[in-house]
C-alpha cells in the first residue's frame, strides 16, 4: 500500500511533469524544425536575392547615379565604404533575413513570442519612416549646405563656411527631431528641446551679427549715406 | 517631335500659305525691347532693300510675350527709301510679328524662325538680337551674302570688342570650342548669325526644344551643330557690337553656369566628333576689318582676387573631387601670393576647365554645383589676364589669346585620355 502511494506520488511529482514535458517537446519539435528550415532557407534566399539586386543595380548604373546625387560621398563620411550597388544588395539581404526571422519565430507558435512579434511588427513602420527621415535629412542637409557654401562664396561672403555648416546642421537637427517624433520618443521633450535650441541659435546669430558685424554695418551705412561706393567693374563677361 | 500646329498659330500658318515662298528671312527674337527693336528692324529692312532688292524677303519678329508694345514697334517701323539711296524695289518686303510658342527663351523664338524658314523654303536666313544699337544695313549683307552667293551654310559674327569685353568667350568658350571642333570661330556665342535654309531645316530635326537649348543655350548650340555636322562655315566681320545695357544685377555665376553647361552638354553629344585627333584651322572671314577704340574702363581687380582667394579657401574640399591634388596645391599657392605677382598660368587654367568638363561628364556631383563653383577660379583667371594685359593694345591682347588657345589645343589629348575612363566600374 505504502509502495503504491509512493509510486503515485513519484508519478504525479516527477514522471507526470516529465512525460508532459516530453509530450510538449515532441509536439514542439516539428515547429522548431520547420522554424529552423525556414530560417536556413531564408538565409539562402537572402543571399540569392542580394546577388540579383547587385546585378540589377549595376546594370542600372546605380553607382554613378548615387555618386551624382551625393549618396556615395555621404555614406563615405559616415564610414560606410564600398559601392552603392553592393550596399543596396546588403540592405536587401538583411531585409530578407529580418522577414524570414519573423516568419521563423511565428512558426514556433509560442504565444509569448507571437505577442512580442505583433507589437514589434506594428512598430516597424515607425522605425522605417524614422530611418528614412534621417537619411533624407542628411542628404538634403549636405546638398543645401553645399549650395549655400557655393552661393555665399560667389557673393563674396567671408563667413561662407560657417553659414553653410549652419544650414546643414539646422536641416539635420530638424530631420532628427522629426524622426524622434515619429518614434514617439519624448514627444513633448523633443518639441521643447527643439524650440529652445532653435531660439538659442537665432539669439546667438543675432548677437553674433550684432557684435561681430557692427563694424561692417557701420562701414556699409557710411558708404550708403556718405556716398562711398564699391569699386566699379565694367567688365562685360558675355 | 512637336507638330507644326504646336509651334505656329493658325493665323501665322495662313499667312505663310499666302506668301508661299521667300528667298531671305531675317529673324529677330525679342522680349520687352520696344526701346531698341525699331532700330534693328529699320536696319534689317534697309539692308534688304539696299543689298537684296531683287529677292523676296521677310522679317520675322518672334516675341516672348512683351508687355511694352515691342510687336507694335515692329509693325510701325518703316524705312525712308531715299535716305538709304534706294530708288527701286522689285520684290515686296514682308513683315510678321508673332508671339512664339514653347518654353520661354531665345531658343524657342529661333525655333519659330526656323519653322517659318522651312515652310517658305527660304534660301538664306539671318538672326539678329533685338537690343543691338550698333547694327547697320551692312550687317544684313554680311550675314546673308556668304550663304546666298558663296554657298556657305553658317555665318558666325566677328566683332571687334573692348579687350575686357566677352571674358567668358575669350577665356573659355572660344579656346575650348576651337580646340574641340577644330574651327577658329572667334565669336561662337555672338548672337547674330547667318545660315542657309538647309541648315534651318536640319536644326528642326534635332530634339532639343524642351531642353536648356530652348532656354539659353541656342547660340553655342547653333555654332557647334553646324561645325560638328560638317556644314560649310565662315565668319563675317560686323564691326563693333554695342547693345542695350544688360541688367547690372545679373548673377555672374548663373551666367557662367548657363554658358559653360551648354558647351559641356554639347561635348557629350559630339564626343565621337571631338575625340578625333586634329589641329584647328581658320575659317574664311568676310567684311572689311578695322579697329575699334580702347577707352579705359573700370576694373575691380581687388574684388576679383579677393573672391578667388575666398573660393580657394572655402571650396577646396569640393575642388578635391574635381581637380587633381597638384592643381589644387597650385591654386593654394596662387591664392597666397601677393596681388602684384598674381598669375594663374594658362596650362593650369586649361587643366581646370578640362577637369570641370570631366567632373560633369563623370557626374561627380550635381552639375549646377560643379559649374557654379567655377566662378571664383574664373574670376582669378580674368584678374590674372587683366594684370598681364593692362598696358596691351587690342592686337597684343589678341596674340595673348592665341597663346591661350594653343594651350587648350595642346592639352586636348589629356582631356581625351580621361574622358574615356570609367570612373565607377
Amino acid at each position: 500500500m505504502g509502495n503504491v502511494s509512493a509510486i503515485t506520488i513519484c508519478d504525479s511529482i516527477v514522471t507526470g511533469p516529465l512525460k508532459d514535458f516530453l509530450q510538449r517537446l515532441i509536439a514542439f519539435l516539428p515547429n522548431l524544425f520547420s522554424s529552423l528550415i525556414i530560417f536556413i532557407l531564408g538565409l539562402v534566399l537572402g543571399w540569392i536575392f542580394k546577388k540579383i539586386i547587385v546585378k540589377i543595380a549595376t546594370l542600372l548604373n546605380t553607382d554613378r547615379f548615387c555618386s551624382t546625387i551625393g549618396i556615395t560621398e555621404a555614406c563615405g563620411k559616415v564610414g560606410i565604404k564600398g559601392l552603392p550597388s553592393h550596399l543596396i544588395g546588403r540592405v536587401f539581404y538583411w531585409l530578407v533575413v529580418v522577414v524570414v526571422t519573423i516568419i521563423a519565430l511565428y512558426a514556433l507558435k509560442v504565444p509569448a513570442i507571437e505577442n512580442l512579434l505583433e507589437r514589434f511588427i506594428l512598430y516597424l513602420p515607425n522605425i522605417f519612416i524614422a530611418v528614412l527621415l534621417i537619411i533624407i535629412g542628411y542628404l538634403l542637409g549636405n546638398f543645401l549646405g553645399r549650395a549655400t557654401l557655393i552661393a555665399s562664396v560667389n557673393a563674396g561672403i567671408q563667413f561662407a563656411g560657417f553659414l553653410a555648416k549652419g544650414v546643414k546642421a539646422l536641416i539635420f537637427v530638424f530631420a532628427f527631431a522629426m524622426a524622434l517624433e515619429q518614434l514617439g520618443i519624448g514627444r513633448n521633450m523633443v518639441l521643447v528641446a527643439f524650440t529652445i535650441l532653435f531660439s538659442g541659435i537665432v539669439l546667438a546669430l543675432a548677437l553674433a551679427f550684432g557684435l561681430g558685424g557692427k563694424d561692417i554695418a557701420k562701414d556699409y551705412l557710411e558708404k550708403r549715406f556718405k556716398g562711398e561706393k564699391e569699386k566699379k567693374n565694367d567688365i562685360q563677361h558675355l | 517631335m512637336s507638330k507644326k500646329s504646336e509651334i505656329l498659330a493658325k493665323d501665322t500658318q495662313k499667312r505663310i500659305e499666302e506668301l508661299k515662298d521667300a528667298d531671305i528671312l531675317i529673324g529677330i527674337p525679342s522680349y520687352n525691347n520696344a526701346r531698341t527693336i525699331g532700330h534693328v528692324v529699320g536696319a534689317a529692312e534697309a539692308g534688304l532693300l539696299k543689298y537684296f532688292p531683287n529677292y523676296k524677303a521677310i522679317v520675322v519678329n518672334s516675341d516672348g510675350g512683351s508687355t511694352d508694345g515691342t510687336m507694335d514697334v515692329v509693325q510701325k517701323t518703316t524705312v525712308d527709301h531715299e535716305s538709304i539711296l534706294v530708288d527701286h524695289q522689285v520684290e515686296r518686303f514682308h513683315k510678321i510679328a508673332i508671339p512664339y510658342r514653347g518654353i520661354p527663351g531665345k531658343g524657342s523664338a529661333f525655333r519659330t524662325v526656323f519653322e517659318i524658314a522651312k515652310d517658305l523654303k527660304v534660301k538664306a536666313c539671318a538672326v539678329v538680337d533685338s537690343d543691338l544699337r550698333s547694327i547697320t544695313p551692312e550687317w544684313i549683307e554680311l550675314l546673308i551674302k556668304p550663304v546666298l552667293e558663296e554657298g556657305y551654310d553658317y555665318v558666325a559674327p566677328y566683332y571687334h570688342r573692348h579687350k575686357y569685353d566677352g571674358t567668358i568667350t575669350n577665356s573659355i568658350v572660344y579656346p575650348l570650342t576651337r580646340a574641340l571642333y577644330g574651327k577658329r570661330i572667334r565669336q561662337p556665342i555672338g548672337g547674330d548669325f547667318g545660315f542657309s535654309g538647309r541648315l534651318a531645316a536640319f536644326y528642326l530635326t534635332k530634339d532639343v526644344w524642351e531642353s536648356d537649348v530652348a532656354r539659353f543655350g541656342i547660340d553655342i548650340w547653333m555654332t557647334t551643330t553646324a561645325v560638328a555636322n560638317e556644314f560649310n562655315v565662315c565668319q563675317a566681320f560686323l564691326g563693333a557690337k554695342i547693345h542695350d545695357a544688360k541688367d547690372p544685377g545679373a548673377d555672374l555665376s548663373a551666367m557662367l553656369y548657363q554658358v559653360v553647361s551648354s558647351v559641356f552638354s554639347l561635348m557629350e553629344e559630339y564626343a565621337p566628333v571631338w575625340t578625333k585627333d586634329g589641329e584647328s584651322g581658320s575659317v574664311p572671314t568676310f567684311g572689311f576689318m578695322y579697329a575699334v577704340g580702347l577707352e579705359p574702363i573700370h576694373v575691380n581687380l581687388d574684388g576679383m582676387i579677393e573672391k578667388f582667394r575666398l573660393g580657394v579657401k572655402e571650396l577646396s574640399a569640393l575642388y578635391e573631387s574635381i581637380v587633381p591634388g597638384e592643381l589644387l596645391a597650385l591654386l593654394g599657392t596662387v591664392a597666397e601670393g601677393s596681388k602684384e605677382h598674381f598669375s594663374l598660368p594658362d596650362d593650369a587654367w586649361v587643366k581646370i576647365i578640362y577637369h570641370f568638363a570631366l567632373a560633369c561628364h563623370h557626374k561627380v556631383m550635381s552639375q549646377e554645383h560643379i559649374l557654379k563653383s567655377l566662378t571664383p577660379l574664373y574670376l582669378g583667371k580674368v584678374a590674372s589676364f587683366v594684370i598681364e594685359t593692362w598696358e596691351s593694345t587690342a592686337e597684343e591682347v589678341e596674340r595673348r589669346l592665341e597663346e591661350l588657345c594653343i594651350a587648350f589645343e595642346r592639352g586636348k589629348p589629356y582631356l581625351i585620355e580621361r574622358w574615356e575612363e570609367k570612373r565607377y566600374s
